[in-house]
Formats: C-alpha cells, structure tokens, sequence
C-alpha cells in the first residue's frame, strides 16, 4: 500500500511536469510553424506596407528596442540607488529597510495597465506631449524598477560577510566600500534582473497603447512631443482585432515569433549570469 | 556624493510611486462622490447615463482568477513536486530556465492564441450547454491558467525546496517512503510558501490584460443572482482589465464623471492586486526565514 | 512651483522640436483608416512625406483627437455632431468626404441559409432592446441570437442607432457582448452560430458571413449593394470623412487632395467603398 502511494505520487508529480512542459512547449511550436514561413530577411529590414498585409516590421523591432532601452536606462540609476539605500545606508536588518523591500515586492504584482494610465495622465495629457516614445520608456521603467531593484538588493544580501569584514578591517569608509566591493558584485544582479525585466517590458502592450505606440507611420522619433514609435506588441494586438485577415496570417505569426524570439534571447542571456551567481553564494 | 545620489534617485523612484496612488484615488474622487458605495456593489454600468456600478467586472475579474488557479494550482504544483523531490540538480535548473522562459511569453502572444484556438475549443467542447459564442468567462479563465503556471510552478519548487534536507533525511531515516515524505513532511512545512505561490499566482491573474481583453466577450453587467452558481462561466463577460484596455477608456477622458470612473477602476485594481501581493510577499518572506 | 517650472521647461523643449517635426498626424476610422493608410504610404514613397496613422478610438477617437489638436487629420465614418462642435468649440469641424460606405447587418452562414435574408426596423429594435432572443422569432433556425454589439464610438454603431432610433443618443443603453474592429466583427460571427452584428458592407464574404437585406413597410427588400447605396435608397450607408480643423493647409491639404484624386478614390474603391463619382446625389 505504501509503495502503492509513493509510485503514484511520483507519478503524479512527473505526470504534472510532463503535462505543463507539453503545453507550454506546444505553444512555442504552434507560434514557429505559422511564424517560420514568415521570416525572411526583408521582412525583418523592410517597413511595413498595405496597413501590415506585406512589407516588414523593421520600424516594430527598432520602437520595441528603443523602448526597452529607454526604460533601463531610466531604471538602472533608480534600481541601484534604492538597493544602496536598502542595503548600506539604512540599517539593514530595519524596520524601514525591511519594509522598502516589501513594498517592491508589492509594488511588482501592480498591473503594468495602471502605469500606462499614469503615464497617459501625466505625461501625454498634463505635459501634453501626447504620444511619445520617451513616455512609453518612463512607463516601463516603472514597470521594470520592482523587478530589478529586487534582484540588485538579493545580490547584495549575498556578498559574503567576510568581504565587508575585510574592508572594515581596513579601515574604509562606506563610499568606498560601495564602490570598491558592493557595486562590482552587485553588477551580475543588475544584469539578470535587467534582462528578465527587460523581456517582460518588450512584450508588454497596455502600458503603451495609450502612452508610446501607433500603428502605422512612425519610424525614428525626432523629438520627444508627439513621437510615437511601431512596437512589435502593439502590431500584433492590432492585426488580431482590426485587420486580421487569414490572408495576413503569415505577417501576424512571424511577428509573433520575432518578439518571442526577442524575449527569449533577453532571458536566456540572463542564465549563464544566474548560474554564475549561484555558485558564487554557494561560497 | 554617494549616499547624496542614493539618497535622491531613490526619494524620485518611491515618489513617482506614491505620486501614481494619490493621482488615482484623487482623479477617481468625483465618481466615489457620485456613487458612493454603490460604485462597488451594484451592477449597473452605463456610461451614457452616467450610471457607474463595478459589480460585474469585480466579480468578472475574480471568477476568470479563481478558474486559472483552480487548473493551474494542482498542475502546477504536482509540476513543483515534480522539479524540487523527483528531478536531479541539473534537470532541475533546466526545467526552472524553461519555465521562466515561458512566463516571459508576451500576453498579446498568449492572446492571440486564444483568438485562434482557445475560442473554438470551448465553443465546441461545451456545445451542449449551448454557449453563444467562445469568449467567455470560461474561456479567459483557461487562457490564464496557462499564463499561470510557470508562476506557481516556480514559486511552488521554491518552497518545497526551503524546507531543510535535514527534515527529509530523518523522515527517511524513520523509514518513510519517499511519497510520504512529501506529503506529510515537505508540503505542511512548505505551507507558507505555497500559499505565497497562489497568492501572488492568483494577483498575476488578476492583473493581466491583453489576452483577457481578446477573450472574454467584454460584456457589461454580466453578474448572476447566485454568485456562486456556474451558470455564467459559459457567458461573456467583463473584468477590470478588459474594460481598462477596451475602447471606453479612449473616449472617457473630456468626461470628469466618466474619467473618474475609469480611473476608479484601475484604483480598484490596483488595491486588489497590491493586497494580494503583499499578503503573498509576506508569506513568501516567512517561508524563506524559517 | 516646481512642477510648472519643470512643465514649462519641458514644453518650451517640446514646442521646439515640434517646430522641426514636419509629420502629418491623422487618427480615426477604421474604416476609413484602410484607404487613407495606403495613401499615406504612396505619400511616403513618392514625396516623401512623414504620416502618422493611427485608429485609437475609431471615429469618436478621430473626432475627438482633431478637437483635442493632437492630429491635423481626423478619420470617421459619421458625420460630426452638434454635441462634438459644443464639446471643442476652438475647432472648426470641417468635413470632406471622400467615399462612401454602408453598414450592413451581418448574419454567420447558417442563419442566412435558415431562411433569414431580410430584417426590418422594428425587428432590429426588438433584437437591440431584448424583445427578440431567437431566429425562431424570424422565420429562422432555432437558435439563440448572438449579438455582437460594435464598440461605442465606432462609426458603424452610429450608423446603425440612428437608423434604429433616428439619433444614437436615443439608443438605450444595452448588455451584449462587444467587438471593436470591423475585424473582429467579422471573425466573430463567422466562427459563430446564430450570429449578428453591424459590420461595413464592404467586408462580407458571403460565405461565412452574409449581409441582410433591410425590409420596408411595404415588404421591399433593399440589398446592400452598389446601386442602392449609391442612390441611398439603402438606408444604412454613411459617408467617410476626413476631418479638418477648418480649410486643410500644408501636408494635410496635400493629403486630401490625394485622397480626392483619381488615384485616391481607386484606393476608396479597392477597399469596397463607393467612390465619390458612384454617387448619385
């Protein structure tokens, strides 16, 4: 009876498994079948024709990168300083330095729909910049900022005590130590969390549809009013409600799949990083 | 100089965060004034008549939830035991990388198969209970189950795993089988963190927009006389976020009233989903310490 | 104060680089939006121009974006109302039509080959309001009706409340399942039985989808087709406008003049609208 249980425990648990990879694996190789005949190289260097029945989605790819781009630019300053704070200048084991890390946990289950309405608040209306590509990268960056600055203060949580024990042994001063020891170790923690984030960020579509994107005509912004961008997100939301035609299916797939391919290429750069970090707490 | 930039880049970050609560709840007042409590109890949403009862999309956005966590929990889950007590260490990185890969799939992705394929599945497989079309409550729930669960797959593992290998040695050095083991040691220890992986799986459901959007049917006042009774699964309906996304928050905004009411929504959203991440985070930290 | 210093600051830094940006911004229809998304790569090719297209918020988005001076070129396929001019008193609404279309009421295929081909006001009313849930009702199938309800502020609800109710502010305010693009619309009650939904006569199959005829009192049934839109003898056929905020100047006129062009208007007729010549006034 009880090696009844246990075989169907494992069977159960490895049953699961199988089951979420299949799903999840079938997706990815649905997407590529009616994605693949799609890809060719004009169709990922050339701009998009006919309302998006031919041509290409150059223009999508450099919006969604430009974007992204935008965003971690905004956030990388903004993630580091708020992980010092929590890390070195508050005391760590605080009340307050405690109950910032919650609140960025809190903060990263916010629908990224609500900061794009921030942003269509603030910026797009109030500032009346209407549709602008930087908006639609502040509004990432909010997005982003949990993720990330959760992932630099984890680092830092596990920079071996001996190396801060060192340093104080030595006499240096807190700056210093951030500089000298903190921020180089933290950097492989600002990476993998950038780059998750920054997947995430390239296939987000609400938080732009009201802020950054439009769905024919932009190429490179040349200002910040009024320039909004192609993004690969949006183009996608759009064919499938207001032009898809089974005709158009091979645009529609393929570029599904290049934004699928972005983001895959985003996370899996983080992998080798995590695998690093891993090891190295391992100490 | 240092802790000067510290100190002010991180005051800009958490004052555009309080900055977004304060614009909402402020931007949302006329409505709250307007109707008062029964912004949030009644089912009457008519934009025309500038009638705002959120009743519907509350219980739309709930229910669609609640039937992700209720297929993506035990899958899930059974997927956790799987990685964290049966996998050696090698598969078991190689199963997290590929579960976190596809929880990076992009909603509009996960949309888009819905369109395609979801949509007809369940207009066909639930034809004898006469659907009218295949975006339905039913039909979203699904599509968000699948999104799910790399979420409580990987939190799950991350709780199983916490509980010390010490526990599990002297289970088995007591003589229990591998089986129950887990059950009766790993999983009651592992509790908090499993919860954190329903709470934060179930505000990840709450929260998403793009594939509900697509669908569920955007239907307005769809709450039925039982709130518990099955009858509406098959219906269409509308949640918070799909109404977000959906074409009146384009022409709400000359509207004071109207805005109010949209922005009211997204507050609603926003208390909702922030609750029920902070409960999972705390869970989530309690688990870790112990 | 600092929040009106920094918002000059950034406007000042706006302003100035609005003053290099030469682009033609037009937003609206997406009805409207096929033709006009052509032309504007045409544009692009041949002259150069720098157009951006864009369809939030269909026509009421278009109206409401021009008033707003977010674009120089609105797209809607209604006319502008009274209550839109009170709403944006700074803009002089000019309409320019450019084609025409009608919306016809679609029907998924095994409605319209269980026997129903025509429908009347009253019917559509009652269908709107509730009154009638089943073909049945119709002389059709037994079934359910599915109706799929156009998006408030599409162009197309327009056209049909203020065929149903002689205004669209008279329409009552309705439950039913929505759809957004003429896209959507079509896919949905062509994978969907006993369907329904308002649609631009343009975009039926006849083969998934079908347009019903509209039934007079006297038992006439008018068909969606050219020559009873053309005539307006088909009550449900509206004009597609570009909106300009008084006389169209610079690239916006250029625009328009295109559009209103031989080459234009075989880019009307391409997408299945009536072009300006068709037209028998």
């Amino acid at each position: 009876m009880r090696k009844l249980i246990n075989y169907l425990l494992a069977a159960a648990a490895l049953g699961s498994m199988s089951v979420v990879i299949l799903i999840l694996g079938g997706l990815i190789i649905v997407i590529a079948q009616k994605g693949l005949p799609a890809i060719s190289w004009s169709f990922l260097s050339s701009g998009m024709k006919q309302a998006g029945a031919s041509g290409g989605i150059i223009w999508h790819l450099v919006g969604t990168l430009l974007l992204i781009t935008t965003a971690w630019l905004i956030t990388s300053p903004l993630s580091l300083s708020l992980a010092l704070l929590q890390q070195v200048w508050l005391d760590k084991k605080g009340r307050w330095s405690q109950a910032l890390r919650l609140f960025f946990y809190t903060c990263n289950g916010v629908p990224s729909i609500v900061f794009g309405l921030f942003g269509f608040m603030i910026f797009v209306q109030y500032f009346n910049w209407g549709k602008s590509w930087l908006v639609g990268g502040i509004v990432l960056a909010m997005s982003m900022l949990p993720t990330v600055t959760l992932a630099i203060m984890e680092r830092m949580e596990a920079i071996p005590a001996k190396y801060l024990e060192a340093s104080a042994a030595l006499g240096l001063s807190k700056t210093q130590v951030v500089w000298s020891v903190i921020l180089p170790q933290s950097l492989t923690g600002l990476a993998t969390g950038s780059l998750l984030a920054l997947a995430r960020a390239a296939g987000e579509t609400a938080p732009i549809m009201f802020t950054a994107t439009i769905f024919a005509g932009a190429t490179f912004p040349d200002g910040i009013r009024e320039n909004p961008v192609l993004t690969l997100p949006y183009h996608i939301f759009i064919l499938a409600q207001d032009s898809f035609d089974p005709a158009m299916g091979p645009q529609l797939w393929g570029s599904a799949l290049v934004l699928i391919a972005l983001v895959a290429t985003l996370s899996l750069l983080a992998l080798p990083l995590r695998l690093i970090m891993h090891e190295e707490s391992h100490d | 100089m240092t802790r000067f930039f510290s100190w002010l880049f991180s005051l800009l970050a958490l004052a555009a965060f309080f900055a977004l609560l304060l614009l909402f709840v402020w931007q949302s007042l006329p409505v709250l004034r307007a109707e008062g409590g029964s912004y949030v109890t009644e089912n009457r949403w008519f934009f025309r008549q500038h009638q705002f009862g959120a009743a519907a999309m509350i219980y739309g956005s709930v229910v669609v939830s609640i039937i992700a966590l209720m297929i993506a929990v035990p899958l899930g889950l059974g997927a956790a035991i799987g990685t964290a007590e049966y996998l050696p260490a090698r598969l078991r990185w190689v199963a997290k990388a590929f579960m976190e890969l596809l929880a990076g799939i992009p909603s509009v992705v996960y949309g888009l198969l819905g369109i395609l394929l979801l949509r007809n599945w369940v207009y066909d497989g639930f034809v004898a209970f006469e659907p009218l079309s295949g975006d339905t409550l039913l039909t979203a729930g699904l599509l968000l189950s699948i999104m799910v669960l790399p979420t409580i797959v990987t939190l799950g593992d991350d709780a199983l795993r916490a509980v010390s290998a010490k526990q599990r040695h002297a289970a088995r050095g007591l003589g229990l089988t591998h089986a129950e083991t887990i059950l009766f040691i790993t999983l009651p220890q592992a509790g908090k963190g499993l919860w954190a992986a329903i709470l934060l799986g179930f505000g990840r459901a709450m929260g998403e927009t793009i594939a509900v959007f697509l669908v569920v049917g955007r239907q307005d006042n769809q709450l039925p006389e039982n709130l518990f009774s099955l009858s509406m699964l098959l219906e269409a309906g509308q949640t918070l976020t799909s109404k977000l996304g959906g074409a009146e928050t384009n022409i709400a905004y000359g509207d004071p009233l109207h805005w109010a009411a949209i922005t009211g929504l997204a507050l609603l959203l926003l208390l909702i989903t922030g609750l029920v991440t902070w409960l999972g985070s705390v869970f989530r930290r309690r688990s870790q310490d112990a | 104060m600092t929040m009106s210093r920094i918002s000059l600051f950034l406007l000042a830094m706006g302003a100035g680089s609005t003053l290099w940006a030469g682009t033609l911004k037009i937003n609206g229809s997406t009805t409207v939006n096929l033709p006009a998304a052509e032309a504007a790569e045409v544009l692009r090719k041949e002259r150069g121009m720098d157009i951006h297209i864009d369809t939030q918020g269909g026509s009421s988005g278009g109206i409401s974006m021009l008033g707003d001076g977010l674009v120089q070129l609105g797209m809607a396929s209604k006319p502008v109302s009274d209550k839109d001019r009170e709403k944006f008193p700074n803009c002089r609404f000019k309409e320019i039509a450019v084609g025409e279309d009608a919306v016809a009421l679609i029907v998924s295929a095994d409605v319209w080959e269980g026997g129903v081909k025509a429908i009347t006001r009253e019917q559509a009313a009652d269908i709107y309001e509730g009154r009638i849930k089943n073909w049945s009702e119709l002389g059709g199938p037994d079934r359910r009706i599915a109706f799929f309800n156009k998006e408030p502020g599409r162009g197309t609800w327009e056209v049909f409340a203020h065929w149903v109710y002689g205004d669209s502010k008279k329409a009552p305010q309705v439950n039913f399942p929505e759809v957004g693009g003429n896209e959507e619309a079509r896919s949905k009650v062509g994978g969907t039985r006993g369907a329904l939904s308002q649609l631009s006569s343009s975009w039926v199959d006849n083969e998934l989808i079908y347009a019903l005829g509209i039934m007079t009192k006297a038992g006439e049934v008018i068909e969606p087709v050219t020559s009873n839109i053309a005539t307006r003898k088909y009550p449900l056929s509206r004009p597609l406008f570009l909106l300009s905020n008084g006389e169209p100047t610079g690239d916006a006129k250029i625009f328009v003049e295109f559009m209103l062009s031989a080459e234009g208007q075989k880019l009307v007729e391409k997408h299945g609208y009536l072009k300006l010549a068709d037209l028998k006034q």
